[in-house]
């Protein structure tokens, strides 16, 4: 677990030297450029579609990434490699600024404890699912095929992560399932900001 | 009746249980003997209150021809492709996410009053495509796995049913090779009595190293194999994602949606309805973007001799899903044979296009027309107030249509003036 912890940081440091260069976000220009993005994440990030995750008060520097790594090809979606493309410095600074200024909340559904939590996973995102650190995703009410789609695109190299392909690398399907239904059962509210 | 119907699945559980000796998730193994598994709980879906009455004032803007009305038949959270029972007790609703749902109108006024999910102890994984055999199998194509649940419409009152592999998890598609977003499958049993299912590729646009792969899987194309899962066979390629078909009643062949390219500007390439004549056809794709517009990435690549072209272009990006010909009687004749499919509406458009349902007339020539049948659900300000998803028919000649943004089923029923 240290040493998750530990390289964690590590990861940390790293997704901000990839930022170093990048400009500061605007969060309301993002507010008016999240109309393309709204249909699938929600103008205030509570996704309407299950493929696409709540990015609603995520790590500005997560979701900045991201964009980043959709962009440049190191991240593939079908729909999400063809809106990066178009996407300049400026814009996934001010996307990710107005996003992160949701204010999000989780809550366990009853009769869960934060102790019964996946061990392998509540140092980054908690046991609540809301990320601990930066360049770290919330996971509190994604979808159970969200979840698992990443953490198998982890394990197969599709996507990777100083952290995570390592993680993902020692999970079975049975393994994954459990830690998204995990996830997944937790009640996610996004406030709007004002 | 009853016993009849466990006549039946007991008949297919020999057969079945023959080619299905390979270890099976465990639930699964105890259902494929008809064991109980020890769940016992329903999650029940409100049929009432805010939230029903919230989807009822959006369909007072739905716009319909004369004659015709819209109603909420019921709150199906996610509901994605639909599959009605033969015997007209059950509709069964996909989704997108773990859960499939059975929806009855008891008291047969024509909306549902219990919507329940459908075997609870199994665990689906984006369990998109339910279908029907004339007799009463259920198949469920799922993101890689297939499963029979033989008379579905009796079992389904238990939250344990019986259920079969048809294909084994994993063996649908190469597992490396699953995504989330082109892995909703749907089925449909054709006039062969085969199983169709379609199989969406995992980009916007493949890479040419995966060609080879893809046509062996059938992988951006259709695949069709007896309904026990043996003698597999690719029935269709060059489709990029279809997520609808059906199969014309008149003269067997089948039809099917396909979404096209994104990325290419607000206008290219066409949606499509297509039309396959006979097994091993080549709908274009990646040469193709949607209809005759050339990829980007394969513009100087020679495309295919002999590629079939839609049968009817719909507007760019609308995102045609499910799809189905009307054989009922209560709509007008201009309706009978018609194709009545669904559009999603777009995502990545300026402004968007689509969200509602289509009619489209074949002529006896096989030449398509469509236009919109109903719509409304894109508001003033460009927001979506729903997202049809499938088109299903009730035995009343009615349609039922799903949404899976307001997680709801509507139907659409013929008054006359």
């Amino acid at each position: 677990m240290l040493r998750g912890i530990v390289l964690a940081l590590g990861g940390v440091f790293l997704a901000q030297g990839a930022f170093a260069e990048m400009p500061a976000g605007d969060p309301e220009a993002g507010r008016k450029k999240a109309t393309m993005c709204r249909t699938c994440h929600g103008l205030e990030g509570l996704a309407k579609i299950p493929i696409a995750p709540h990015i609603g008060g995520e790590p500005e520097g997560y979701i900045a990434r991201q964009l980043i790594a959709f962009r440049s090809g190191e991240r593939t979606h079908e729909m999400m490699s063809v809106v990066a493309r178009s996407l300049d410095d400026q814009t996934i600074a001010d996307l990710a600024a107005w996003y992160a200024l949701q204010k999000v909340s989780a809550a366990l559904p009853a009769g869960k404890t934060d102790a019964q939590a996946p061990e392998t996973c509540v140092a980054c995102h908690g046991a609540e699912g809301i990320a601990t650190m930066e360049d770290v995703p919330n996971l509190a009410g994604e979808t159970v095929m969200y979840i698992d789609t990443q953490l198998k695109a982890f394990r197969g190299g599709k996507r990777t992560h100083e952290i995570m392909s390592g993680i993902a690398a020692d999970l079975s399907d049975d393994d994954i399932r459990a830690l998204a239904e995990w996830y997944s059962g937790i009640n996610l509210t996004i406030e709007k900001a004002q | 009746m009853k016993k009849l119907l466990l006549g039946t699945a007991s008949l297919l559980a020999v057969t079945a249980l023959a080619h299905a000796q390979a270890p099976v998730p465990e639930n699964l193994e105890k259902l494929s003997n008809f064991q109980t598994t020890g769940t016992t709980e329903f999650t029940f879906i409100d049929q009432t209150g805010d939230y029903a009455d919230g989807i009822k004032k959006t369909l007072e803007r739905i716009t319909l021809p004369d004659g015709f009305k819209i109603g909420l038949y019921a709150v199906v959270p996610d509901a994605r492709h639909m599959a009605v029972g033969p015997q007209g007790i059950v509709t069964f609703v996909g989704t997108r996410k773990d859960k499939v749902w059975s929806v009855t109108d008891r008291n047969k006024d024509r909306v549902a009053d219990e919507v329940k999910d459908f075997a609870p102890s199994l665990k689906f994984a984006i369990p998109n495509g339910p279908c029907f055999s004339k007799d009463g199998f259920l198949y469920i194509a799922e993101q890689n796995r297939v499963l029979v649940y033989p008379a579905a419409e009796f079992f389904y009152e238990s939250p344990d049913v019986a259920a079969f592999n048809v294909v084994k998890q994993g063996e649908l598609i190469p597992p490396t090779e699953e995504s989330y977003n082109h892995t909703a499958r749907v089925c449909d049993i054709g006039p062969d009595g085969k199983l169709y299912i379609t199989l969406g590729q995992p980009f916007n646009v493949f890479a040419p190293e995966k060609m080879d792969l893809y046509n062996k899987w059938g992988i951006g194309g259709i695949v069709r194999m007896n309904t026990d899962g043996t003698g597999r066979e690719v029935y269709a390629t060059g489709v990029r994602n279809s997520v609808g078909m059906d199969f014309d009643p008149n003269t067997g062949d089948l039809w099917f949606t396909d979404n096209q390219v994104d990325g290419m500007g607000d206008d290219i390439p066409p949606g499509e309805i297509n039309h396959a004549t006979e097994a091993g056809q080549n709908f274009g794709f990646p040469w193709y973007g949607g209809g005759n517009t050339r990829t980007n990435e394969y513009k100087n690549d020679e495309p295919p001799a002999d590629v079939v072209f839609p049968a009817v272009d719909q507007v760019a990006h609308a995102a045609d899903l499910g799809m189905k010909f009307y054989t009922g009687k209560m709509f007008p004749a201009k309706y009978r044979g018609a194709i009545f499919s669904a559009q999603h509406g777009s995502w990545n458009r300026t402004t968007p296009v689509g969200a509602r349902v289509m009619v489209t007339y074949v002529a006896e020539d096989g030449t398509a027309t469509s236009e919109p049948f109903a719509e409304g659900w894109i508001d003033e300000n460009g927001e979506y107030l729903g997202r049809p998803v499938d088109v299903a028919e009730l035995r009343d000649g009615s349609i039922l249509v799903s949404d899976d943004l307001a997680g709801a089923i509507y139907r659409i029923w013929y008054e006359g003036n």
